[in-house]
């Protein structure tokens, strides 16, 4: 079932929580709002969900109005960030709880009810759990009982809150793709709300980028992180170096000390390149500029490399390859050179594309 | 095993002395008073039909009470902890008042309130409905008295209630009521049966503030521990220590089954890992 938010807004008091947003998830896909803590996110899964109303605009499943239906009439599973299971009910009726609050006429017999609920916890590979308490489960295991649960009413939408957020490295990363191998079992649409980038851009077919209450960028994990639209997504998904600069056309110039630029100049910017888009040379070539090394570390298969330009700090990636040939040491004089970089002037517009304009 | 504490001798000692002197002394004193009677002549004391009738009365109105108290009490605590509202604290702090109020005042303003002069009772009287100098007016004290057991146990555990739970419910296509019955009063409940039971014991125990209100008229409004006070007044010391053993025997059951319950509503969902408590 699609997803369509026209216009949406919310208010807390004085602060606003979510501004004019524009979104149409298509059924079948999997999107992650990805953004900073207090970005909007949640409250925008929590208005999609019923749980919360927004102040303007309009929320339609499939091309029907639902902006004032209430969260139990809207069929939407959802997952909390801490499972929010019922811990007095078994494992068993947790996952059973959606089929029994169902009016008589449309409630299932007891055997059905017994035959779906064995299914999910099948389906969640947790079936020999039935009887236990959610007091007796691990983090991963009450995540997947949530999700059992939230998947019992046959929901057309699924909507999880930083499902994985309160687990450990190793267990979110098999839940991720475990999420991914369901949803596309399932047939149905996802959301679901994350500040982990990577968990974005790992498990997602479209990233919501969101800032301040609004949409910072739309699109496929490689669109958000290869092309970013703003200075904000640009930071926000994965490391980068920011120069400041000055435009010289087509050109920009890195490296001089942006004070001496009168305040507020149109051609005052900044160029963002990514660590592992720096080449390191030893000798001076076109476009290179100078810096000192002051550390490296190798951090698994890639070789993290501090150098020190003017008085800014520049982070380069290398692979261990490279780092073998070059065999840096610290205090050493080296030019770097960007071999991708994208510059925004200073009200975040993009400028222009790729190259070694420096 | 080497302690890490130092002291425990010294400490375990004087906590066994202190018991024994402040608690188990007094009781085994009463116990041995009462052993002047031989069984037959207690069993006749304690099965008396006055003293039968007060034991009616005692645990009848107690229970009464408690029940009152468990369904209101609930509602109580419920709205001090989910709505806010004006003068939200003072009521709060109000709950209190039977505790800190001395009983006898209490007694007094009930039974004045209730009298059939009273502000309350002038109009309950017309409709035929006598509260004060009948067993109804020891409801009424008891629960007065007792009110506050059953919002004090209750409100921490309502506090703790996730909203997300309510939240998943609703989500799952539960109404507000299937909600409440279904996933917020399990939770609650072992907390509202620890909160009666202690209702129910305190209002056994309470005297101060009903011998105003009861009238105590023998068979009718007489309450167990006014009948012991009868009896001592009457220089009757062992029949007194004889009931005084039976009130014993019932409240220390009673202890026995809320820390029961306690361990009970602990325990519940776990599975087989017992938790102590």
């Amino acid at each position: 079932m699609s997803i369509e938010i026209n216009g949406v807004g919310k208010r807390f008091g004085n602060f606003v929580a979510l501004d004019n947003i524009n979104l149409h998830i298509p059924t079948g896909e999997l999107v992650a709002l990805l953004g900073p803590s207090g970005c909007g996110k949640t409250t925008l899964l929590r208005i999609i969900a019923g749980m919360e109303t927004a102040d303007p605009g309009h929320v339609s499943f499939a091309g029907e109005e639902a902006t004032h239906l209430h969260a139990r009439d809207r069929n939407v599973g959802f997952v909390f960030q801490h499972y929010a299971l019922f811990r007095h009910m078994s494992v068993f009726e947790n996952v059973a709880f959606g089929l029994r609050v169902k009016a008589r006429h449309e409630r299932p017999s007891e055997a059905e009810i017994r035959r779906r609920v064995l299914d999910l916890l099948k389906l969640v590979q947790l079936d020999w759990l039935a009887d236990r308490y959610p007091s007796q489960l691990s983090g991963g295991q009450r995540q997947r009982i949530a999700l059992a649960r939230a998947l019992a009413v046959e929901p057309k939408v699924l909507l999880l809150d930083e499902p994985f957020g309160a687990l450990d490295t190793k267990v979110r990363k098999e839940l991720r793709r475990w999420l991914r191998r369901l949803h596309d079992e399932m047939h149905i649409s996802s959301v679901f709300v994350t500040h982990d980038q990577e968990e974005a851009l790992e498990v997602a077919d479209r990233v919501v980028v969101m800032n301040h209450g609004r949409i910072e960028q739309i699109g496929t994990p490689d669109e958000v992180y290869s092309s970013p639209a703003s200075p904000f997504v640009y930071q926000f998904l994965g490391n980068v170096n920011v120069f400041h600069s000055r435009l010289h056309g087509a050109w920009a110039e890195v490296g001089r000390d942006p004070s001496e630029a009168p305040a507020h100049d149109r051609s005052q910017a900044m160029a963002f390149v990514r660590p592992h888009d720096i080449d390191i040379e030893h000798a001076p070539i076109a476009g290179s500029i100078e810096a000192t090394v002051q550390d490296v570390h190798a951090i698994g298969p890639l070789v993290r490399v501090e150098l020190a330009h003017a008085s800014e700090l520049v982070e380069v990636e290398l692979t261990r390859e490279r780092a073998n040939v070059l065999r840096l040491a610290r205090g050493q004089a080296v030019w770097l050179k960007p071999r991708q970089i994208k510059v925004f002037n200073v009200l975040g517009v993009p400028l222009e594309e790729g190259g070694s304009g420096i | 095993m080497k302690r890490v504490l130092p002291g425990f001798g010294l400490s375990l000692g004087f906590t066994l002395a202190y018991l024994s002197l402040l608690i188990l002394l007094p009781l085994s004193g009463l116990i041995f008073k009462a052993s002047a009677l031989t069984l037959d002549q207690f069993w006749a004391v304690a099965t008396g039909e006055r003293a039968m009738a007060a034991y009616r009365v005692t645990f009848g109105a107690s229970l009464l009470a408690a029940l009152i108290n468990a369904f209101f009490g609930l509602v109580v605590a419920w709205i001090l902890v989910r709505y806010p509202f004006p003068g939200k604290r003072l009521v709060d702090s109000l709950v209190d008042l039977p505790f800190a109020l001395p009983t006898s005042v209490a007694g007094i303003t009930l039974a004045t309130l209730y009298a059939g002069n009273g502000w309350i009772g002038r109009h309950l009287e017309p409709l035929g409905l006598k509260v004060a100098f009948t067993p109804l007016g020891i409801v009424v004290a008891l629960t007065f008295i007792s009110l506050p057991f059953v919002v004090r146990t209750l409100q921490p555990v309502i506090e703790d209630i996730e909203p997300e739970v309510e939240e998943a419910a609703a989500t799952l296509g539960a109404s507000r009521w299937q909600t409440f019955v279904r996933v917020l009063l399990p939770g609650i409940f072992p907390a509202l049966l620890t909160g009666f039971t202690l209702a129910f014991s305190r209002a056994v125990g309470e005297y101060g503030s009903v011998i105003f209100i009861a009238g105590n008229m023998p068979l009718i409004s007489e309450i167990t521990p006014l009948l012991i006070i009868s009896k001592l007044e009457q220089y009757d010391v062992v029949g007194a220590t004889a009931l005084a053993c039976v009130m014993l025997a019932i409240s220390f059951a009673m202890l026995l089954a809320v820390n029961g319950l306690q361990w009970w509503a602990a325990n519940r969902h776990h599975g087989k890992e017992r938790v102590s408590i």
